[in-house]
Parts: structure tokens; sequence; C-alpha cells
């Protein structure tokens, strides 16, 4: 039988997954890749999570999540696409002219 | 004569800003006209001041935020009569004397609004407003400094706003708490100083409540060890800083003490009136001690200032009639005496680009009347009897001879201290030969100078020899604060003190 | 007769007030005259006072309200009574002269204006502090007449020992203020009152110890004005004034003031007479400790200078043992015969060209005959000679003195007799007999103006007959005095009066004998004995290296260490942790992205472990 808690364990692993890919990698586009398993492993959640208390609130909000996230995507690729034809790099540590 | 506080208050304000409009050319004659219209409104509400009543006059009172109580309440006493009409005098007199060219139109324009603040603070009843103006004070005078002074200015000017900025925040949190304990007891909000005057506070909570409050006051006044801001700003600002900033916004600390810490917190007044008279006491010394090793004249007197207000504190927290009476008085005089010895460094400095004593030397040789006026207001501000200088420090002294004598016999050596300080000053600047050749042939003072000084001059010598009619109203105030904090205190140690300082033993 | 009383008071300040308005302008004979002539007024006045007052009445009148506050009233009150119109007759006397006489003295000075207004101001700071009719005027006028001591001993301020004088002389009567104030201040609290008849109707009700401390206070005040042990280097530094300021301030009036003030509060002094006794014991070693310091000094203004202050020791003697009538009687007379004398020093000076130095001068008597005879009898009235005038007064003390079984005292003063006899007529010896030394210099002596000369017969006329008035006086003064009851047997009386004389006149006797004959042998300036008098026994020394240069060091440590580093440095060192922790923290706005994500997360667990952990109470 497969329980709550096991969606929730496999949504726990896959947002550290992603969270240590958002801190390990430097390219963006793995970065990209790495913010979206942590979006999936928390509509995982919500999702699991919905369908317990039986209330659809939840899976309404994972929807979202993804329709946020494929937009999010669709902007930061282009932003990338962009800072890639300037300066021909895609790593992560090129971009630094926020230095305070 | 309804509105006669809003249009004090308001009226440098709006002239100021209409001020942006006025040729640059005549920033000069328009800024000394506002001022002294302003100082005549206060001398007009001086005439119209009943000197029999004790309690507060003109008073006009809106509600502003009525869910909490916070209202646009102004009002008058004896206790602020005179430190407002000391603003506004003070700022004429230092306009009138103002010898900067450079940018002088942002210049006038910030002394008027400073003006502004200084008469709001004095005025406010309501502590949301008094705290406004009281922060507000802070701005025009960070830019006088920090704007017009001399290489340090930056450093000064962050200096003293940062420093009193941090003593008043947490004042705000006093004030909070004491509107928020005011809630809680009566159940209504209010934020007038009249109605807080007579709620009756636990002990313990008055000692905290006094302790945010007191350090905003001691740093504005300044008190030893929170005085170090002062010399930085006198040294670096313009004369026309230092003289509004050693006349007024000094007094607005000394004032706060007496305004809110005595009527607002009795019991804890008394609880701490010893730790704070031996700090009073070492201000008064130590601050005579460094005053004499300085070698900047303007440091001197800014030295001097931190002396003389210790002599003001010890006679606040006398509590008696003579001591406070004498201790607002003294704020009045110690306005007009260190004004007037800022301005005269500021007529040397003009022509010498210099406040060093030992650049100097037989200036009385060149400079007769300057030296005149100068000894006149260093015998006042050495407290020579039939000067103003006299009458506070001899009445806060005796005050507080009621509370300890041997304390005030200690204090006391700061007349003697000063008379060395101030002494040594004018043998090392005004006698002897001339041996710096720079120093022959300087111009004596000029109109403009005179124009600025003569009134000082003159108010030194007659507040000297008939101070009464500045003395009867507050008088009248301050008897009639004493009589509601022995009412309100709770601890019978305290009531007790009070009778006790207020009496005099045996004879008449 | 109040219009007199306004008249006596405030003659002198307009004169003042109109040679200030002359202060920048060059030398203006009118000022002189002017402000002589409402001086004279002011003595006119008095002595009609004077007059009135003899008819057993007393002027009092209340000018206006100064200060109230809480219980606290000071009126501007003035009193004309037996004592102050005695005080007023002397000091309008003795400034009228020195006025005139200085019309003469400050002809080629430049600030002759200036002097005048400073000179009338003193007056009238001086006829407060004699006429007020309570402390607080008293206190006014004490230290109006500091302030213009001020002002004329740093007359000359170009002269940086001048200036130094002046300062030095301000601070220490500032030191004796403050106890005055303190007197004062207990006076307040005790009664509720500064009037004088408020005060001594009253001060018998007061528990003793606080009378005693009040006589205490108040003789503090009087130490610094009258310039008694420990308080006294200022007087001898002073004599760096103009001559006729020493003559009025540093000898015949501002000093005298002390005694004015035990004399005036005798009725506490009364109830106190432990005080009275270390008062009249302090009088009496200063009386000595003076005149010895006089014998060696070899400036002429010096020596007198330290006779003053062996006079005004007598005068303690007497105010503290309760006779206050010879106080005053000798307070009178002295001022008489000490000013007198000062003003022939002032045109001796002026002969030698300002040389001041007596072993320098020598055989003067030819040349300015007139100053001669005039210093010879104030010495000769100073030493105590019958029938001159210091013999009433000053033998009257000594008989006090034994009169009181204090025989310790008697015989301080009576060696004190002594050596005044001798110091004076060696000054007189010096001066006007002997060999001209001053001829070395090629100094050309000349005798001053026949008016100035004229101007100072009148005091000289004094200096012999005041003594007469004895009885008149004593039969005045006590009217309002305690009397002093002699319990002396005739017989012993007149012994003492004759030891005394016998005493005075061996001292003048040496002198003359001593100085006709070369004087003494230059060895012995080099005895340890000569050379702690010549050094006023080091006490300016101890003074300076005991309390000046500490007070400087300690005031220079005051502010370069404790001040700026450690107050202003704690407050900078709050300041720069802040900066410095700002600094630090800045770091981690690397712009990196990945670094700020790592931070993000940190933050994310931070927070979750609170949202876990942390469960407020309430």
């Amino acid at each position: 039988m497969i329980t709550l808690t096991h969606y929730l364990v496999l949504s726990a692993i896959l947002f550290s997954i992603g969270l240590v890919g958002v801190m390990k990698r430097k390219n963006l586009l793995m970065l990209f890749f790495s913010t979206e398993i942590l979006l999936n492993a928390v509509n995982i959640g919500f999702a699991a999570v919905s369908h317990y208390y039986n209330d659809l609130s939840g899976q309404m909000f994972a929807f979202f999540i993804i329709a946020v996230a494929a937009s999010e995507i669709a902007v930061g690729l282009g932003l990338l696409v962009l800072w890639y034809k300037k300066t021909g790099s895609v790593d992560l540590d090129s971009l630094q002219t926020m230095k305070g | 004569m309804d509105h006669i506080l809003s249009l004090i208050i308001f009226f440098p304000l709006v002239a100021g800003i209409f001020g942006f409009l006025v040729n640059k050319d005549s920033i000069r004659v328009y800024g000394i006209t506002v001022a002294a219209l302003e100082f005549f409104l206060t001398l007009a509400l001086w005439v119209s001041f009943d000197g029999n009543i004790a309690g507060f006059q003109f008073v006009e009172h809106v509600t502003v935020i009525s869910h909490f109580g916070m209202s646009y309440h102004l009002g008058v006493d004896g206790i602020s009569l005179f430190l407002v009409i000391l603003s506004t005098f003070m700022t004429m007199v230092a306009l009138i004397g103002l010898s900067i060219k450079k940018d002088a139109k942002n210049l006038i324009i910030s002394v008027l609004y400073l003006e502004m603040t200084m008469v709001g603070v004095f005025l406010s009843l309501d502590v949301i407003l008094f705290y406004l103006f009281w922060e507000f004070s802070l701005v025009p005078m960070l830019y006088i400094i920090g704007a017009w002074g001399s290489d340090k200015r930056i450093y000064a000017a962050i200096k003293f706003f940062l420093y009193t900025f941090a003593g008043s925040v947490l004042m705000l949190v006093g004030i909070l708490y004491m509107g928020y304990l005011y809630h809680a007891t009566t159940g209504v909000w209010s934020f007038s100083i009249p109605d807080w005057q007579l709620l009756v506070l636990p002990f313990n909570t008055q000692l905290w409540l006094f302790g945010a409050f007191f350090l905003a006051f001691a740093i504005k006044v300044p008190m030893f060890p929170f005085h170090t801001w002062l010399p930085y700003a006198h040294g670096q600002a313009p004369t026309i800083g230092s003289v509004i900033l050693a006349a007024v916004l000094l007094k607005m600390g000394t004032y706060g003490m007496v305004r809110f810490l005595l009527p607002l917190f009795p019991d804890a007044t008394i609880y701490f009136l010893m730790p704070i008279a031996i700090v009073a006491i070492i201000m008064v010394i130590y601050a005579a001690m460094v005053a004499y090793a300085q070698e900047d004249m303007k440091q001197v007197i800014a030295y001097s200032s931190i002396s003389h207000m210790g002599i003001i504190i010890l006679g606040t927290f006398a509590i008696n009639a003579e001591g406070i009476t004498g201790s607002i008085f003294l704020m009045i005089s110690h306005g007009i005496v260190s004004g007037g010895l800022f301005m005269l460094v500021g007529c040397i400095y003009d022509r010498r680009h210099t406040k060093n004593m030992s650049e100097f030397g037989g200036l009385a040789i060149s400079m007769p009347t300057f030296a005149t006026i100068y000894g006149i207001m260093l015998m006042a501000s050495v407290g020579l009897p039939l000067t103003i200088g006299f009458v506070g420090e001899f009445l806060s002294l005796i005050g507080f001879y009621k509370v300890s004598w041997i304390m005030t016999l200690i204090a006391g050596t700061g007349i003697i201290l000063g008379a060395i300080y101030m002494l040594t000053l004018y043998k090392r600047s005004f006698f002897g030969e001339i041996t710096n050749e720079k120093n022959r042939g300087l111009k004596d003072l000029n109109g403009r100078e005179l124009v600025a000084l003569v009134p000082l001059v003159a108010l030194v010598v007659i507040l000297g020899i008939y101070p009464k009619p500045i003395l009867t109203p507050i008088d009248a105030s301050v008897k009639k604060m004493i009589v509601l904090m022995e009412k309100k205190a709770v601890t019978q140690k305290a009531k007790d003190f009070i009778i006790k300082v207020n009496t005099i033993k045996g004879g008449e | 007769m109040e219009k007199y009383l306004y008249i006596a008071l405030f003659a002198p300040i307009v004169g003042s007030l109109i040679a200030a308005l002359f202060a920048q302008s060059p030398k203006n004979l009118f000022t002189g005259i002017f402000t002589s002539a409402l001086i004279f007024v002011s003595f006119i006045s008095s002595m009609i006072l004077l007059n009135y007052v003899d008819m057993d009445k007393i002027v009092h009148v209340e000018m206006m309200d100064w200060i109230s506050a809480g219980n606290l009233s000071v009126p501007f009150g003035f009193v004309v009574d037996q004592v102050s119109v005695i005080m007023m007759v002397t000091v309008t006397l003795v400034s009228t002269i020195v006025h005139i006489y200085s019309i003469g003295y400050m002809e080629h000075d430049e600030s002759f204006n200036r002097f005048f207004s400073y000179l009338s101001a003193f007056v009238f700071s001086m006829m407060i502090l004699v006429m007020s009719d309570n402390f607080i005027g008293l206190f006014i006028g004490w230290e109006g007449v500091g302030l213009c001591s001020w002002l004329l001993i740093g007359f000359w301020y170009k002269k940086h020992s001048a200036s130094w004088a002046a300062n030095e002389a301000f601070i220490m009567n500032r030191i004796g203020d403050l106890g005055m104030l303190m007197g004062i201040f207990l006076i307040y609290w005790n009664i509720g009152s500064f009037q004088y008849d408020v005060v001594f109707a009253n001060i018998v009700n007061l528990d003793p110890s606080e009378v005693t401390w009040i006589g205490i206070f108040l003789f503090i005040g009087a130490m610094g004005k009258s310039a008694q042990f420990p308080l006294h280097t200022w007087l001898a530094d002073a004599m760096e004034g103009p001559t006729p300021v020493s003559a009025l301030i540093h000898a015949a009036t501002m000093v005298t003031a002390g005694v004015y003030l035990i004399v005036r509060a005798g009725e506490i002094y009364i109830l106190i007479p432990e005080v009275g006794m270390f008062i009249a014991s302090l009088g009496a070693f200063v009386a000595v400790f003076a005149a010895s310091m006089a014998l060696v000094n070899k400036d002429l203004k010096r020596i007198i200078a330290y006779s003053t202050l062996s006079q005004l020791g007598y005068m303690f003697v007497a105010a503290g043992l309760g006779a206050y009538w010879i106080a005053l009687f000798h307070l009178m007379t002295h001022a008489f015969f000490k000013s007198l004398l000062f003003l022939g020093a002032g045109n001796v000076m002026h002969a030698m060209d300002g040389n001041l130095d007596i072993k320098r001068m020598g055989g003067l008597y030819k040349a300015m005959r007139p100053t001669a005879i005039l210093m010879s009898i104030a010495s000769v009235a100073l030493a105590g000679i019958y029938p001159l005038a210091g013999f009433f007064s000053k033998d009257k003390i000594l008989e006090v003195a034994f009169n009181n079984g204090s025989y310790l005292l008697w015989g301080a003063l009576f060696v004190g007799a002594g050596l005044t006899a001798f110091y004076s007529f060696r000054l007189v010896m010096l001066v006007f007999f002997g060999e001209k030394i001053y001829e070395k210099d090629g100094i050309h002596p000349h005798e001053a103006h026949p008016f100035v000369i004229y101007a100072l017969t009148p005091l000289a006329l004094l200096a012999i007959v005041a003594g007469f008035f004895e009885h008149s006086f004593h039969e005045f003064t006590t009217q309002l005095l305690s009397d002093y009851e002699f319990t002396l047997d005739h017989s012993v009386g007149a012994m003492l009066i004759f030891a005394t004389s016998a005493m005075a006149l061996s001292g003048i006797a040496y002198a003359v004998y001593k100085y006709k004959r070369g004087g003494f042998s230059e060895n012995i300036e080099n005895w340890g004995v000569y050379k702690l008098l010549s050094n006023q026994y080091y006490i300016p020394k101890l003074y300076e290296v005991a309390i000046m240069k500490p007070f400087t060091a300690l005031s220079r440590f005051a502010w370069l260490n404790i001040d700026n580093k450690i107050v202003d440095a704690s407050v900078d060192l709050i300041a720069k942790t802040i900066y410095g922790g700002g600094e630090k923290a800045r770091k981690m706005q690397s712009g990196n992205l990945s670094s700020m994500l790592r931070w993000m997360v940190v933050g994310i667990v931070v927070l979750l472990a609170l949202a876990i952990f942390y469960r407020p109470t309430v």
C-alpha cells in the first residue's frame, strides 16, 4: 500500500535533489532543470496532500504552479539565449554585476 | 489670539517655503524680516500671557487620529514661554549676524525650518507631536553642519545625527509604552501631556520609563559621558549653527526633563536623583577642566556649555521651586550668553580664519569694542552678579543646597573653575602685546555684528538687574508642578523628600 | 534723606558710565574731573547722612525686587546706619582723593578715560557692598569690587605680569566667594531671608552647629577678599596695577571688606566665640607673617602691600575677639594712613621713572620734600606713635587681646608692632635718606604736581588727628554694634600702652640707627632666613608646583586621555563595530547567483528550525 508518507518522502527526496542542484550547478541551464525539479517536488506534495484531505484546492494549486513554471521557463530561457548571444557563456559566475 | 501658537509654529515654515522664490540677493533681508516678525509674534504672546495662571494657556486642540488619541495639541505655560521667546530671539540675532555668502538661501531656509521645529518642541502638548518636532529638528541641523561646516563637517554632522537619534528612538519606545499604559489604566487612548501628568504609575514601571526618556534627554543635554558629539558639532558647525545649537537645541534636553521626567515619574526622579546629581557634578567639574586644556577658543566655549548644563541639571533635580525656577532661568541665560560667545568667536574667525588661541594675543589693542563685548559676555558666563548668568546659577545652587550641601560645595567649585578657564582664555587672546603681526590692524566689529551683539549685551545686563518679569511666570508654573509631583508620588519616601526640600527650617 | 542715599550710591556709577563713553577716545581731562566731582558729591552726601545718622536715625530704603522664586525673595535694599555710614564716608573720602591724585598720576597714560571709568565703577561696587541691607546685596558689591579689581590690576593689560596678577586675584577671590555663597545658602535654608535684621533676629534660635558653619563659611569669603592666609598671595601680586589702585582698592577699601563683613555679621559671630578665636588667631598669625615678609622685600609697593596684609590681621584679631567697633576704627584710620603711604609711594615711583627697588633710591628727601614729609607722617601713624591715628586704634587691639586673656595673640601682635615700626622706617630711610644711589642710574627725580600734594593733605591731616575721635566713634558705632567690655585695670592698660609704644619706638630707632650707617651688610642676603622671607616662605612657588601645574596636567590628561581616548573612543568604537559588521556582511552580496542561492537555503533552514523549535508561550 502506498501511503501519504511515501509521496511526501518522494517529494522530499526530489526537493533535496533540486536544492543540491540549485546550490551546486554553475550552468544556468542546469539551474533551470533544478528549479523545475524543486517545483515538481512541491507539486507532488500538493497533489498527495490534496488527495489525502479530499480537498481539490491543493491540486488546483499544483496546476497553478505548472503554469507559472512554464511561463518562468519561457521568460528565463529567452533571457538565457540573450545572455548567451551577448557573452557566449551560460556560466553562473559570469553574472556578477550585482556585487555589493 | 486664538491660533497664535499655530501661527508661531508654522509661520517660519511657510515663510521658508516661500523663501525658495526669493531672489538670491535679498534672501538675507527676507530671512531677517521673517525671523523678526516671528520674534514679535512671540513677544505678542508674552504680552497677552497671563503670568498669574500656572496652567497651560492659548491651548489648541484638534483630534487627528481619534482612534489612538493622537491630536494636534498645543499650549504654553511659564516653563515653555521663555524658551519659545529665546528660540525666536536667538534665531533672529543669529540671522542678523550671519556672514556666510555661499548658498545663503538654502542656509537661511534651513534655519527657518529649524526655528519651526524648535518652537514646535516647546509648544507641543501632544507627545507624538513633540516627538515629531524633536526628530525633525535634527534634519536642518544636519544640513547646517554638514553643508556649511569646516573640514570634518561630515563626520561631525553624522555623529550629531546618529548619536541624538539613537537616544530618541529609545524615547519613542517609552512614549508608546506609556501610551499603552494609559490605555490600559483608563480605557481611552491619549498622548496628551496634561492627561499623562494625571496618571499615577506604579514604582517599577516608573523606573523603566524614566530610563527610556532620560537617556534621550541626557544625550541631547549632553550629559557626561554622552557629551562627545557636542565638541565635534560645535567645532565644525558654522557660527550660526553653533549659536542655535548651544542656545536652544541643548535646552530641549533639559526642557524635556522638566516637562516629562519630573511630573510624570516623581518617584523614579527621586529614586535616581543622587546618581544623576553625581553625574551632573562630574560634568560640571570635568567639563570645566577639559575646557581649560583646550587650544581652540570655540572648544572652550563648547565645553563650558557642558559645564553649565550640569548646573542646570542640578537645579532641576533639586525638586524645589528655587532650584527648578533657577534652572529654567539658567537655560535662558545660558542660551543668550553662550549664543553671544559663539557669535563673538565667529566674528574673530571671519577675520583671522582660525580659532586657535595661540594665534591671538593682544586683540584688546586692535579690537577694543570686540574685547569689551567679549568681556561682558565672559563675566556673564562666570556668573557675576547683576549679569544674567548669576541669577540662574545662584538659584540652581541654592535649590540644590537643600538636597545636599556637600554636593553643592563640590559643584560650586564650578564657579571657580569657570573663572579659571574663561579668564585664561581672555588673557591669552586679548591681553599682552600683539605677537602675531596678522592681529595688528584687524577691523573692529562692524555695524552688522554690533546690531546682532548689542541686544544680547543689553539683555545680559537688563535681565541681570531685573529678572522678575521672567521669574514670576516660571515660578508660578513650577510651583504648580511641584504640588502635582507631591500629590501623585506613590512612595512615602518621595512625598517626604519633596516636602522636605521645599521647606525652610525655623525662622519665618 | 533717601535722596542723599541715592545720590551717594549712584553718583559714582553715573561718572563711570559717562567716562566709559570716552573709553576709546584719547585722553580727556574732563573725564577725570567729572568723575572726581561726582565722587566728591557722593562724599558730601555721605557726610550729610553721617550727620543725620548721628541723630539716632537710620535710613532704610527698598528700591525694587530683584530675585524672587519659590520662597526666596531678594530686594535691592539699602540701609544707612552707624556702620555703613562710617564705611561710606571712609570709602568716598579716600576715593575722592585718589581720583584727584590720579588726574596727576595718570596724565601721560593713553587709557586715561578708561581708568576713571573703572575707578568710579569700583567706588559704586564698594558702596553697594557697604550699603546693602542684605547678604545678597553685599555679595553683589563683593563680586563687583572683585571685577573692578580685576580690571584695574590688569589695567596695563599689555604687560603679561599684570594680566596674570589680575587673574590670580580674581580666581583667589572666587575661592572665598564660594565659601561665602555656601554661608548665604545655609542662612537661607535656616532662616528664609537674607535681610540683616531678620537674620540677626532669628540667628539665636538656630542650632549652634549651624551657626558655626555659617560663621565659618562667611569667614572663608572674608579670607578671600581680605587676603588672609592661605589666600594671601594675590595681594602682593596685585601691586602690578597702577598705584592709585593699590592705594584705594588694595589698601583702603576693598581688602577691608572682609573685616566689614565680620563686623556686620557680628551678631552671628558673637554666638560662636570659638570661630571668633580662630579668626583672631589667624589674624595674629598673618599680622606677624606678613610683617616678616615686609622686612626684607626690596619692592616699594610690595612692602606696603605686606604691611596692609599685616594690618588686616590686626583688624581680624579685634573682630574675632568681639571688639567690633575697634576693628572698624582701625579699618578707618588704616584707610587714611595707608592710602597716604601708597599715594606717596606713587609719587616716588614716578620720580624714579617707574623703578620700585628701594635699594636703588636713597636721599630723595632733598628732591621731594613734601612727599617725604607725608610718607613719614603715614609711617609714624602706621607704627602707632602717639598722637597719630595708628596709636589709638592699634593699641586698642593689643589691649583687647590682653584683656581677653589671649596672651599668645597679644605677644604676636606685640612683636608685629615692633616689626611694623622697623620696616616702615627701613622704607623711609632707604627711600628718602642716605646715599643717592639713583644718580648712578641717571634719574632726575621731580616732585609731583602741587595739586596732587594738596590733595594728599586731608589724608595726612586725618592720619594725625583721626585718633582723637576715638570716643565719639565708640559712642556712635556701639549704638549698633555690641560693645566690648574692658575689664583691665587702668594701670595695666597704661603699662600695655607704654610697652607697645616702647616697642614701636625701639623698632623705629633701630631702623634709623641701622640705616643711618649704611644698613645691613650684603651677606645677610645669603642667610637662610632672609631667603625664606624674600621668597615669601616659598608659598607662591608651592602653589605653582602643587596646584597650578598638577591642575594643568590633570586638565590636559582629562582632555587628551579621558575625553578623547576613553569616552569618545568608546562611542566611535560602537559606530566602528556597526560599520565593520556591515563591511563584513557586504561580502555576502557577491553578486554570484549560486552563492546567493546558498544563502537563501541557509535562510530557509534557519527559518524552518525557528518554526519548528520556537514556540512562544502566549
